[in-house]
């Protein structure tokens, strides 16, 4: 340690080094098809195993100047956090009941806003989950770890997603960047505290546009139309069709935008990241996962129809018999065939998502990404707590995604 | 930065210069330790100036590391000190001194062990929403208290009365001749009087009992009804399940299949219609049989009454019409109509008691509601 000390405390600023991602694609899509049928097996159960592995494949074969990152969450853990969630849900579920019922006495739906409750309770998740990936994340031998009140930061979140309806959505990147503040604001490498330094502004100058697009059409289409021209019925139907094939273009820039403006704002000391992610970067890869889509789908409807005509040849009745209503009694045999292919059908259609809107997403955005100011990370000491997987454990049981 | 290597095997082909490099990480700073690895009877890692740090072969384990890079742990150091070698001799000259090197590795999970506690669970999970939970749900439905059932029926009343109205047919002639016809019933149904029957005017032709008591008969169904015991066999067929509390029950048990059935398949994206199909398939047949039992009960005590429970399956089939045709049975709350009626008419004697209402009577009540 003598001998550090002697290194000039002020190093020249290094030149910026970038990120890379170096997994082998082939390799994420076997684990992810492989996970997939180990799922279907498990009935669900292997979620737990399958999310660690492809966590662990993700951080592994991330590195910021050559140094790898590690993933040290176990799925054993994950499970366990599912286990205490769910004893911590089920006397909430009953609560719920109970207090619902009062308020249904009271008046008719009077109930309906405990489910803000959840919302708050699956903010509360998030933040709880992510905390505990963070602190699974390894660089260098040093941990990353976070601090904070979860349900800080899912009153925040309630109290932003007031706003959300009230602005038609305008105040979404105000509320993002208040968010992101802070719980990057409570994040740590080591004893290196993090920040957030993006603003709302930022990202509503780089996204505004997209809103325009995608609230505007069938705004016209639906609301100031019909008054004025005759043929609005047709008008929103052509509307409903560009919107459609919009729709993926729409939300892959959004998308980029939003990983470039987050990722750019990232701050650790005078660790700083920046992504030159372009608008365009993840279109071909939401259009590939709706091509994906479409082509399952006919393979699960040809499907469909090679199941109706052997039974229909089994049972000597013809095509159409077999789907008039009145045969639908008999047919158990094609609910039960129909039910397995629908679940080879989610199956596949999981193994696509992860393979492009994760990994994909993922090697796009970190090979876009630089870091500057790395000198500053000369000494790290290791600091902080490891958080359990309960949180991550709500979230599952909760239903919600997010990061 | 150069490898020594003591070792026999190794020590003419031991590679020279910086390519066979190691880098050291403490596991209390982010400090890169380069280090000279020694292979004694121990792992020595020598570093300049700093005191040499030895491990175990046998305490050694592979942590997870990129492509090229061989990255260890050790189980006696610090949690998060790893060592790094990018040399892939020096890192297979290692790897056979480590005979335990992936024991406990990351993604050496046991997958069988995985698939057989998962099969476990799903055999018990089922086994638990087919056996357990409608036996739960009978032995908890006597310990429910009255008091709380009563709650469940007046929220369950406001939102009947938020969907169809609650605009009451009070014609005192009708009302005269239901309040008759309903206390006949209750007291051959041996229930107490904290029964309250009303008749609520709306096209729909339906009726049904709410849990702590309440019975809604919708003038629609009186409309559809040719004599006062096809009316009768349907409020009889509501106090059945008013005898047995079915609400309670179902809500038990729909309750507690629903969330076990939930906990299958968690976040897969698209399981959702899987979930929705085996929850509905489970609730369904529960509710199926909550209604033949109360078919059963409406049929004894319309015999007991000495009337003939045929007339409430023909109005039943009335209104539905073949049921087969358009529905799967599986999935249907209600036995079939068709099948219910088969059942009333086999059940079908000649009337033995006294009218339940005479004519004038009937017609009032036929009529209660059109003279609001």
């Amino acid at each position: 340690m003598n001998q550090m000390s002697s290194v000039p405390q002020y190093p020249p600023p290094l030149p910026p080094v970038a990120a890379s991602f170096s997994g082998d694609r082939g390799e994420f899509r076997r684990l992810v098809t492989h996970g997939a049928l180990l799922e279907l097996i498990t009935v669900g159960f292997y979620r737990f195993w399958l999310a660690t592995d492809i966590r662990r494949h993700l951080w592994s074969h991330t590195a910021v100047n050559g140094d790898a990152c590690e993933y040290t969450g176990r799925g054993k853990e994950l499970l366990m956090g599912f286990l205490f969630a769910l004893a911590i849900l089920v006397p909430i579920y009953l609560a719920y009941f109970l207090v619902g019922l009062e308020a249904e006495r009271f008046k008719a739906f009077a109930s309906f806003p405990l489910f803000v409750f959840f919302y708050v309770f699956g903010q509360f998740a998030i933040y709880r989950a992510r905390r505990y990936r963070l602190t699974r994340t390894v660089w260098c031998g040093v941990r990353f770890w976070m601090e904070g009140s979860g349900w800080a930061y899912a009153a925040r979140a309630a109290l932003w997603a007031i706003l959300m309806p009230l602005t038609f959505g305008l105040i979404l990147p105000w509320r993002e960047a208040a968010l992101e503040r802070y719980k990057m604001r409570h994040s740590y490498y080591g004893d290196l505290q993090g920040r957030f330094e993006a603003s709302g502004w930022e990202l509503f100058k780089r996204g505004w546009w997209l809103w325009v697009v995608a609230v505007g059409p069938p705004v016209v289409a639906g609301i100031v139309l019909p008054p004025l021209a005759r043929n609005a019925s047709q008008i929103m139907g052509a509307v409903t069709l560009l919107m459609m094939v919009l729709a993926p273009f729409i939300y892959a820039a959004f998308k980029a935008v939003e990983w470039r403006w987050w990722m750019s704002g990232i701050r650790f000391g005078e660790v700083r990241f920046e992504s030159t992610l372009p608008r365009g970067a993840l279109v071909s890869l939401y259009w590939k996962v709706v091509g994906w889509l479409l082509l399952i789908v006919a393979v699960f409807v040809g499907y469909l129809m090679l199941c109706a005509a052997l039974i229909a040849r089994v049972s000597e009745a013809s095509m159409a018999q077999v789907f008039a209503s009145g045969h639908l009694q008999g047919s158990i045999p094609m609910l039960v065939l129909a039910g397995i292919g629908y679940l080879a059908f989610i199956l596949l259609f999981n193994a696509v998502m992860r393979v492009y809107l994760m990994r994909d997403v993922w090697a796009r955005l970190v090979g876009s990404t630089q870091v500057h100011g790395l000198g500053a990370l000369a000494t790290v000491s290791v600091r902080g707590e490891l958080a359990s997987a309960v949180g991550e454990g709500l979230a599952d049981g909760l239903d919600v995604v997010g990061f | 930065m150069s490898i020594s290597m003591h070792s026999a095997p190794l020590q003419g082909s031991a590679p020279s210069g910086a390519a066979a490099s190691a880098v050291y990480f403490d596991g209390s700073s982010n400090r890169r330790h380069p280090v000279t690895l020694v292979f004694k009877d121990r792992l020595e890692l020598d570093e300049v100036a700093e005191p040499t740090i030895a491990w175990s072969y046998h305490d050694i384990r592979r942590a997870d590391g990129p492509p090229g890079v061989l990255r260890l742990r050790s189980v006696v150091a610090p949690a998060l000190a790893r060592l790094e070698i990018r040399d892939a001799a020096v890192a297979s000259e290692l790897i056979s001194r480590c005979a335990r090197l992936d024991e406990q590795a990351p993604g050496r999970h046991g997958v069988g062990a995985i698939i057989g506690w998962s099969l476990a669970a799903a055999v018990s999970i089922v086994a638990v929403v087919l056996f357990g939970v409608p036996l739960a749900a009978d032995r908890l439905t006597p310990l429910v208290p009255q008091a709380l059932e009563r709650r469940l029926g007046d929220a369950a009343d406001l939102q009947v009365k938020a969907f169809f109205g609650d605009k009451i047919c009070s014609g005192a002639a009708g009302q005269q001749a239901f309040g008759k016809l309903v206390e006949r019933l209750r007291e051959t149904a041996g229930l107490d009087n904290s029964v309250q029957a009303s008749v609520l005017a709306t096209p729909v032709a339906n009726a049904f009992a709410l849990p702590g008591g309440r019975i809604y008969l919708f003038s629609g169904l009186l409309a559809k009804a040719e004599n006062p015991d096809e009316i009768a066999g349907v409020l009889a067929h509501e106090l059945g399940h008013l005898k047995h509390r079915d609400s309670v029950r179902e809500l038990i048990h729909n309750g507690g299949s629903s969330f076990l059935i939930g906990l299958l398949f968690g976040d897969i994206t698209g399981s959702g219609a899987a979930i929705f199909a085996s929850r509905s398939l489970v609730t369904a047949s529960y509710s199926r049989e909550a209604e033949q039992d109360a078919d059963s009960f409406a049929i004894d005590v319309m015999h007991r009454l000495g009337r003939s429970p045929k007339g409430m399956g023909e109005l039943l089939f009335r209104i539905t019409g073949k049921e087969g045709d358009r529905s799967l049975s599986i999935l249907a709350g209600h036995p079939l109509t068709e099948d219910r009626l088969a059942r009333m008419r086999a059940e079908d004697r000649p009337p033995s008691g006294p009218p339940l209402l005479t004519d004038g009577e009937w017609l009032a009540l036929k009529t209660a509601c059109a003279s609001r």
